[in-house]
C-alpha cells in the first residue's frame, strides 16, 4: 500500500496549489533574511520545502542536495525577478520526476538569469513604474489630501503582486524557452520606449516638485520690480530647472554620490539665503 | 505631550512593516514599495498622530527627496525607512512643519539610517550561516526559524524600537533646535527643503536618461507642465501615447532594415511561444 502511494506520488506534476505555494513563499519572504553574503539566498530553499515533502520524503540525499543548491547567493529584482522562479519550478519538476535535466541546470539558469532581469526589472519598477504612479499620487495629494496616498497604495498594491504573479507564471510555463523572450531583441524595444515614458514624466515631475524663488528685486524705469514675476513671465520655473540640471550634470557626468550633491546644494542654497538672493 | 506613547510606538511599527526585509505585505511589493515610501508614510504617521492632513503634507515633502531612492543590489545611499518615519514621526511630534521632515529625514537616513541598515545586515550573515547548516542537515524547521523568524525578531527589535525611542525622547531636543536656532537658519532649512527634491529627480534623470536625445523628452514633460500647466494624469498619457510611437517607429527600423539579420525571425519566433499555451 505505502508503495503503491509513494510511486504515485512520485509521477504527479505539480498542482496549481503547489506552484501557488513556490510563488507565494517566496515572494513574501525574498528579502526576509537578505545580508549582503547571500541576499535572497534563503528564500528558495524556504519555498522549496513543501517540494522537498512532496518529492523527496523518502530520499533525504536528494532533499539535502535540493536544499544546498538553493542555499546559495541570489539576488534579483523581486518582482519581475519571479520568472527565473518558474523556469527553476519546472526545471525542479523535471528532475523530481527523473527525467533528463541535470541537477547544474537550476543552479545556471538562477546564476545567468538574476543579472539580467535585475536590470530590467529594478529600471521598469524602480525607474519608472513607482516613480510615475508617485508623482499622479503626489498631484494628488497636494493640500494634504489622503487620495495620493490612496491612490498609490491600491495602484502598486495590484500592479506589484501582479506582475509577480504573471511572471512566475509564464516562466513556469516556458520553461528554458523563456530565455530568449528575456533578453531578445523585443524585449529591449519595449524596455527602450518605457524608458521614454518615463523620461518625460520625470520632466513634469521635476517642474511640479521643486520650489525655488527668487526674493530679489530689479530696478524696472524707476520704481523696483520683483525678480520673480519678470521670471515667470518669461519661462515659469526656471530656477527649479536650472536646479535639477545641476543636480543631474553632477550625478551624471561628475559621477559624485547623493551626499556630496546635498552638501554643494546646501552651500547654494545658504550663500543664496544670505546675500538675500533666496 | 503624554499621548505621545501611543503614536510614536505605531511609527516604531509601520517603519518595521516599511523595511526592505519585511515580509508580512507580499514582501517588498507592500512593504518596501508602499509602505516604505515616503508619501504613504505621511499618511500612516498621520493617522498615528491624529493629524492626516499635516501627516501628509510633510511625507510629500519628504517623497520628492526620496523619488528616485534606488537599492540595486541591496546597497543603499540612504535608508529610506528610517528617513521616512523618523523624519516625518519626528517633524508631527514637534512643528508639524514639512521642511523640518525633510531636514530631518535626511540627517536620520545618512546617519542613524545607514548605521542600523549595515548593522542588520551584517547580524543577519550570523542568521544565514545558521539556515545553511539547517540545509546541509536537511533541517526543514531550521531554515524556518533561521531564514523568518529570528531575522524578523532582529528587525523588529532594531527599527521599532529606535524609532519609537527618537520620537518619544528625540521631541524635546527637536524642540529646543528649533527654537534656538536663528531666523536665518530657518529660512535656509525652509529654502533646501524645496530644493532638495532636485536631487531626487537629477538621481532619477540619471537612470532613465540613457542618452543626450532622450534630453529633448525630458524637457518636453517639464514645458508641458510649468507652460502648458497640465495635469500630471494628462501628461502620463500624453507620454504614453509618445512612447508608443517611439515602439512604433523601432519596430518599422528592424523590419525593413533586419530581413538579413536573424533577430527579426528571433522576434516572431518568441512571439509564438507566447500564444503556444501547451509549449510545456
Amino acid at each position: 500500500m505505502t508503495i503503491k502511494e509513494n510511486t504515485n506520488e512520485t509521477q504527479k506534476l505539480l498542482s496549481k496549489r503547489d506552484l501557488n505555494q513556490i510563488w507565494y513563499r517566496w515572494g513574501f519572504t525574498h528579502l526576509s533574511s537578505m545580508s549582503y553574503e547571500k541576499l535572497q539566498g534563503h528564500a528558495w530553499a524556504y519555498s522549496y520545502l513543501p517540494f522537498a515533502r512532496k518529492y523527496y520524503s523518502n530520499d533525504p540525499d536528494k532533499k539535502r542536495r535540493l536544499l544546498e543548491r538553493h542555499s546559495m547567493f541570489y539576488n534579483t529584482e523581486p518582482q519581475t525577478g519571479q520568472i527565473i522562479n518558474g523556469i527553476v519550478a519546472s526545471l525542479e519538476e523535471q528532475i523530481a520526476l527523473g527525467n533528463d535535466v541535470s541537477e547544474e541546470m537550476p543552479i545556471n539558469i538562477k546564476a545567468t538569469l538574476m543579472g539580467p532581469l535585475a536590470g530590467i526589472g529594478d529600471s521598469i519598477i524602480q525607474g519608472i513604474i513607482v516613480p510615475i504612479l508617485l508623482s499622479i499620487a503626489m498631484s494628488l495629494a497636494k493640500g494634504g489630501s489622503p487620495v495620493g496616498p490612496l491612490f498609490y497604495i491600491i495602484a502598486y498594491g495590484i500592479i506589484g503582486p501582479t506582475i509577480s504573479y504573471i511572471a512566475f507564471h509564464s516562466g513556469y510555463k516556458l520553461g528554458v524557452g523563456a530565455l530568449d523572450t528575456i533578453v531578445g531583441e523585443n524585449s529591449k524595444r519595449i524596455t527602450d520606449a518605457f524608458n521614454i515614458l518615463g523620461v518625460m514624466v520625470v520632466g513634469a515631475l521635476a517642474a511640479n516638485t521643486i520650489v525655488l524663488n527668487t526674493t530679489a528685486k530689479i530696478p524696472l524705469g524707476g520704481k523696483s520690480q520683483a525678480l520673480q514675476t519678470v521670471l515667470d513671465g518669461i519661462f515659469p520655473n526656471l530656477l527649479p530647472l536650472a536646479m535639477v540640471i545641476l543636480g543631474w550634470w553632477l550625478v551624471s557626468s561628475k559621477q559624485m554620490t547623493a551626499t556630496k550633491v546635498i552638501i554643494i546644494m546646501v552651500i547654494i542654497v545658504t550663500v543664496g539665503c544670505l546675500v538675500g538672493f533666496f | 505631550m503624554n499621548n505621545l506613547f501611543f503614536p510614536a510606538l505605531l511609527t516604531g511599527i509601520f517603519c518595521y512593516l516599511g523595511a526592505i526585509e519585511s515580509p508580512w505585505l507580499f514582501g517588498m511589493s507592500g512593504g518596501f514599495y508602499i509602505v516604505g515610501r515616503p508619501l504613504v508614510a505621511g499618511l500612516l504617521v498621520g493617522l498615528a498622530f491624529g493629524d492626516i492632513k499635516n501627516g501628509i503634507l510633510c511625507g510629500l515633502a519628504v517623497q520628492a527627496v526620496f523619488i528616485a531612492n534606488l537599492s540595486t543590489g541591496g546597497a543603499t545611499n540612504s535608508e529610506i525607512t528610517y528617513a521616512a518615519y523618523g523624519g516625518i514621526g519626528l517633524a508631527m511630534a514637534t512643528t508639524k512643519n514639512p521642511a523640518i521632515a525633510v531636514t530631518l529625514a535626511i540627517l536620520i537616513g545618512q546617519t542613524f539610517g545607514l548605521i542600523f541598515y549595515n548593522g542588520r545586515m551584517a547580524l543577519y550573515s550570523f542568521w544565514n550561516t545558521r539556515a545553511e547548516n539547517a540545509a546541509h542537515n536537511n533541517d526543514d524547521r531550521g531554515i524556518i526559524l533561521n531564514h523568518l523568524v529570528y531575522p524578523q525578531i532582529t528587525t523588529f527589535l532594531l527599527r521599532a524600537v529606535p524609532v519609537f525611542l527618537a520620537i518619544y525622547f528625540g521631541k524635546g531636543l527637536v524642540n529646543w533646535l528649533i527654537n534656538s536656532i536663528p531666523k536665518i537658519v530657518t529660512h535656509i532649512i525652509q529654502v533646501l527643503g524645496g530644493v532638495l527634491p532636485a536631487l531626487g529627480i537629477a538621481m532619477l534623470m540619471s537612470i532613465v536618461i540613457k542618452n543626450k536625445s532622450h534630453f529633448i523628452f525630458f524637457f518636453a514633460g517639464f514645458v508641458l507642465l510649468a507652460f502648458a500647466k497640465l495635469s500630471m494624469i494628462a501628461i502620463v498619457f500624453i507620454s504614453a501615447l509618445v512612447a508608443y510611437l517611439y515602439y512604433m517607429s523601432t519596430s518599422k527600423n528592424s523590419a525593413t532594415s533586419a530581413t538579413s539579420i536573424n533577430n527579426s525571425e528571433d522576434v516572431i519566433d518568441t512571439d509564438d511561444k507566447y500564444e503556444d499555451e501547451d509549449l510545456f
